[in-house]
Order: structure tokens, then C-alpha cells, then sequence
């Protein structure tokens, strides 16, 4: 379903961020991504969005490679990846019910959400979606006004009302609460498993990784270190991700 | 030892030298300052002494426009409301007209740099020519009336709603606007959903405000022929109908009063 092939990107202060990096993600197939701060994960997903342009590699989706595609073709792409940023980039003067319905805007060409309307099927939908993330009581509050915690769920929210086909998530439980965290982690299970998308998740928390992984990830200065089973990944390999670049 | 000791006077000589230039810094902008101010009162030929043999002709003045001549308020309702109405015209019209080059001038959301450059320039243009001089231009064009006030307005307008409502922009948060792009959704709907209600507020806010600047403006617009209070208080200096002048006065402070008020309580709201 997702296919990264040597996939570099360079930033333009010279910072080779991501070398070489080859991951796949089956439908129905939750693979995390664990590295320490600066090794590329953000980047990496950035990357395979193109929310950046990658210098080199091809990312697959469904077959078709988005590196090679720009304008309309471009777009309709990208209806079926969504991403989870690190930072929950809602629309802080809107709704909560509004912001999650607009993950679906890509679906509709009519007049009328040109106008800056929104579909009334979507905004119940926006309901359903919003309970999955347990937040339908704050439906009508402004955005602005969440907890960081708040805004993360609704940003996956969000992310439903797109309906992808492929996710990328990252560090989508960073600023939850434990319980929430767990919620959110049975959630991207529960999507992978039932609705067959291919679930691409970036985090910090390995014994979430451990819990809940089919495949784990490990990626350091920006190339692979590891790319195994979850139940073959061993403490050590982990362990050996933080360390810093000198030891 | 020595050695050591050496390079720390040298930082200490240093540091009074520093001192000492800072402070003949300051003084030399204070003789600056003071320099300024000299030949200002020199060229506006400042003399004090005319105020006070002049108080004689003021207090004939204000005894002349007192009491204020109400029995003829009725007559100032309709350039009262003209001079409204041509400052509402004005901002209105201003603002359809700044809001398309305020888009084409924020570097974040412009289409390209031709258009960028065109659009600073314009919005430039407009606002360093002063509406005075725009109402002139538009009597000339149109003839006398309140059409021409609020034309001048609205022109002048551009320059500065132009120049904010383009900052506004360009302040905003992109990461709501770039997550939307990323869903799929066409670029009017990522202007519409994403970067209208992020600035939204903002624009109205600088839309009232520039409705207050905007009716003191009006006010004085008549002076040239552009209808409304200020063609009414032009009129009646010139017949020496002093105590009509202080009637238009005190309307105008109402006007101007009401109008500043009633715009920061709107603002506060929209806060
Ligand atoms: N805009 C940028 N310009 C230059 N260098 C950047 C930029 N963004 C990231 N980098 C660099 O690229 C490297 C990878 O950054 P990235 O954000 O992908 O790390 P990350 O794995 O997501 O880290 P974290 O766990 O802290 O989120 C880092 O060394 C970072 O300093
Ligand atoms: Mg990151």
C-alpha cells in the first residue's frame, strides 16, 4: 500500500536529514517508527506527504509514486494519505465540529464549500468521528480554546474524516494523558485492522511501540537501523537508538 | 604573572573608553534634539507675544459664537448624515478594494512577485498621497458634492487597510492553512476554510477603525467642496455666522465621539 524507496532529503542549511530510507506498510498493517530527537522521523513522514520535496527516492502509494506528481494530480493523491502532524495545526477560530469536518473538503467540488460551507453529511459524520476520539461533547467549541491534549485528538479526527487509505502519524500521543494515549494507540489498531489502512506512526513511547506494533521501525541520522517483526526487536537494538552519534 | 595582568588592564582601559564615548554619544543627541527644536520655532515664526495681544480678538470671537445657535439644528441633521455616509462609503469601498491587493501583497499567499511589487507599490502610492489632495482630484473629475468626498476616502483608504490587512496576513499561522493542503483540499476551499476565518476578526477590526479615521476625514473633506459638516462650517466662517460655527462644532464632537466609541466597543467584541 505505502512504499518508501530510497527516500534523501537535504535541508537547504546542508542538513542530510534522511539517506537512503526503504520502509513498506501493508494495508492493514501498523508499523512505528521509534529514533531519537533530530534523526529524521518528521522529516521522513514530511517527506513521504510532500510537505516537502524529497531530493531522491520514490514513495508509492497504491502503486502510483507521488514524488513524481505536482498540481490536480498531486491532490487527488493525496486524498488518500493522511497525516497526523506533530503539532495539531487546527483552525484555532473555528469549531471543533468544523475543523474535523474540513478533513473531508478534498471529496467535495461543489459552490458551496467554496463559499467556506461544509457539507451537513460530513458534519455528522464529524460527530461520529469525534466520538471515536471521545471528544463529541466539545463539538462546539472553538478550537482555540483546547487543551493540547484536545487538539491532538481532534486533529485525528480529523484525519477520519478524510477517510485515507494510508496514515502517517506523528508522535500522535505525545501531550495525551496515559489512558488516552491507550485509547488513541487501540484506535490506529483497531483502523488497521478493520478498515484495512496502512498505518505509518511515528513515537517516543516504547513500550507503546512494543504493545501495540506489527512492525517496528528504528531510524537513526536519518537511515534505517532496524526493520523487524515486533516480537524480533530486541531491548538492546532500541537501547542502542538514543545513544548519542559520539558513543 | 605579568603577562596576564596586562591584556585585563587593557580590557579596563577599554571599558572607560567605551563609557566615555557612550556618554559623549548622548550628548550629542541631546544637542541634536535640541537643535530640532530651535530651528522648527525659527521657520514657523513662533511668536508668543501675538498670542496674548491677539486675546483681545479671540474672546470677541468666542463672544460673538456664544450661545451656539440651536434653533438651527435641524438644519445640521443633513450633513451630518452626509458626512457619515461618505465615511462609510469610503471604508467600504476601500476595503473591496484593499482586500484583492492585500492578497496579491503578503508574500506568504501571493500568486507571484510581479504581483507582489504591483500591489506594494499601489497600496504605497495611495496612502502617501494625502485624501485632501484625492478630494481635490475627484472634484475636479465629478464636481462638487459628497460622491467625490467619499471616492477620496475610499482611495485613500486602500493605502493603509492595503498595508495591514497584507501584515495580517502575513502574521497568520501557516500550519492549519499547510495541513489543510495536505488533506486534498482545492485551493479556494484551503482560502475559504483556512486563511479567511483565521483573519477574519482581524480585518474587521481594522476595517472599524479605519470607519473612525475615516469619519474624522469626512469632516474635513467639505473644506474642498466634498459635501457634508465640513462644506456647512466652511460656509459659515465665510458669512461670519459664528454662533452656526459652534452648533457645527459641537455636532462634530458628538459625531467624532460617538463614532470613536461605537468603534472600539465593536472592536473589543470581535477581541
Ligand atoms: N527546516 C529545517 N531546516 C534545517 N534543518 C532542519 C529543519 N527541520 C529539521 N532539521 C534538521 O533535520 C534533522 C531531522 O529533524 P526531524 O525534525 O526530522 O527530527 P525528528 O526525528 O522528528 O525529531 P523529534 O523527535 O525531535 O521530533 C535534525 O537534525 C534537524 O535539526
Ligand atoms: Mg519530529
Amino acid at each position: 500500500m505505502l512504499e518508501v524507496r530510497g527516500l534523501s532529503h537535504r535541508y537547504p542549511n546542508g542538513t542530510e536529514a534522511l539517506a537512503e530510507f526503504d520502509v513498506s506498510v501493508r494495508a492493514g498493517e501498523l508499523v512505528i517508527v521509534l529514533g531519537g530527537n533530530g534523526s529524521g522521523k518528521t522529516t521522513l513522514l514530511r517527506c513521504i506527504a510532500r510537505a516537502l520535496d524529497p531530493a531522491a527516492g520514490a514513495v508509492r502509494v497504491n502503486g502510483t509514486d507521488l514524488t513524481r506528481l505536482s498540481g490536480e494530480k498531486l491532490r487527488r493523491a493525496r486524498l488518500d494519505l493522511a497525516v497526523i502532524s506533530q503539532h495539531a495545526a487546527l483552525v484555532r477560530r473555528r469549531s471543533v465540529l468544523a475543523n474535523v469536518a474540513t478533513g473531508a473538503l478534498g471529496r467535495h467540488a461543489t459552490l458551496w464549500t467554496a463559499l467556506g460551507g461544509l457539507p451537513a453529511g460530513e458534519l455528522e459524520a464529524a460527530h461520529r468521528h469525534l466520538a471515536e476520539v471521545g471528544l463529541d461533547h466539545l463539538a462546539r467549541q472553538r478550537a482555540g480554546t483546547l487543551s493540547g491534549g484536545q487538539a491532538q485528538r481532534v486533529a485525528i479526527a480529523r484525519a477520519l474524516a478524510q477517510h485515507p487509505r494510508v496514515l502517517l502519524a506523528d508522535e500522535p500521543v505525545a501531550s495525551l494523558d496515559p489512558e488516552a494515549a491507550e485509547d488513541i494507540m487501540r484506535l490506529l489498531r483497531r483502523l488497521a485492522a478493520e478498515e484495512h489502512l496502512a498505518v505509518l506512526c511515528v513515537l517516543h513511547q516504547v513500550e507503546l511501540a512494543y504493545r501495540y506494533a506489527d512492525r517496528v521501525v528504528g531510524i537513526r541520522a536519518g537511515r534505517v537501523a532496524f526493520d523487524l517483526p515486533c516480537a524480533e526487536v530486541s531491548r538492546e537494538a532500541v537501547h542502542r537508538l538514543y545513544l548519542s552519534e559520539a558513543a | 604573572m605579568i603577562g596576564g595582568a596586562v591584556p585585563q588592564q587593557g580590557k579596563l582601559v577599554a571599558g572607560g573608553a567605551s563609557a566615555m564615548l557612550a556618554s559623549a554619544a548622548r550628548l550629542a543627541v541631546l544637542l541634536a534634539v535640541l537643535l530640532i527644536i530651535v530651528q522648527a520655532l525659527i521657520v514657523v515664526q513662533a511668536r508668543p507675544q501675538d498670542l496674548i495681544t491677539g486675546i483681545h480678538g479671540m474672546a470677541d470671537i468666542i463672544r460673538r459664537a456664544t450661545p451656539p445657535d440651536f434653533s438651527h439644528i435641524d438644519d445640521t441633521f443633513w450633513p451630518a448624515l452626509e458626512t457619515i455616509d461618505i465615511a462609510i462609503f469610503g471604508t467600504i469601498a476601500g476595503i473591496i478594494m484593499a482586500l484583492p491587493l492585500a492578497v496579491l501583497a503578503a508574500a506568504n499567499v501571493t500568486p507571484s512577485r510581479p504581483f507582489y511589487y504591483a500591489a506594494r507599490g499601489l497600496i504605497g502610492f495611495t496612502r502617501s498621497v494625502p485624501d485632501l489632495v484625492w478630494a481635490l482630484f475627484f472634484v475636479t473629475a465629478v464636481g462638487l458634492g459628497p460622491f467625490p468626498g467619499g471616492l477620496a476616502l475610499a482611495v485613500h483608504s486602500i493605502g493603509m487597510l492595503g498595508r495591514l490587512f497584507a501584515e495580517t496576513i502575513e502574521h497568520m499561522d501557516m500550519a492549519p492553512i499547510d495541513a489543510l493542503a495536505l488533506t486534498g483540499a482545492r485551493r479556494l476551499q484551503i482560502f475559504t476554510h483556512g486563511v479567511v476565518p483565521s483573519v477574519l476578526p482581524s480585518l474587521l477590526g481594522i476595517s472599524l477603525y479605519r470607519l473612525d479615521e475615516n469619519i474624522r476625514s469626512s469632516l474635513v473633506l467639505g473644506f474642498v467642496g466634498a459635501g457634508g459638516i465640513g462644506f456647512q462650517l466652511l460656509t459659515a466662517m465665510n458669512l461670519f455666522q459664528y454662533r452656526e460655527v459652534s452648533l457645527l462644532l459641537i455636532v462634530t464632537f458628538v459625531i467624532v465621539l460617538g463614532a470613536e466609541r461605537l468603534s472600539a466597543a465593536l472592536r473589543q467584541k470581535l477581541a
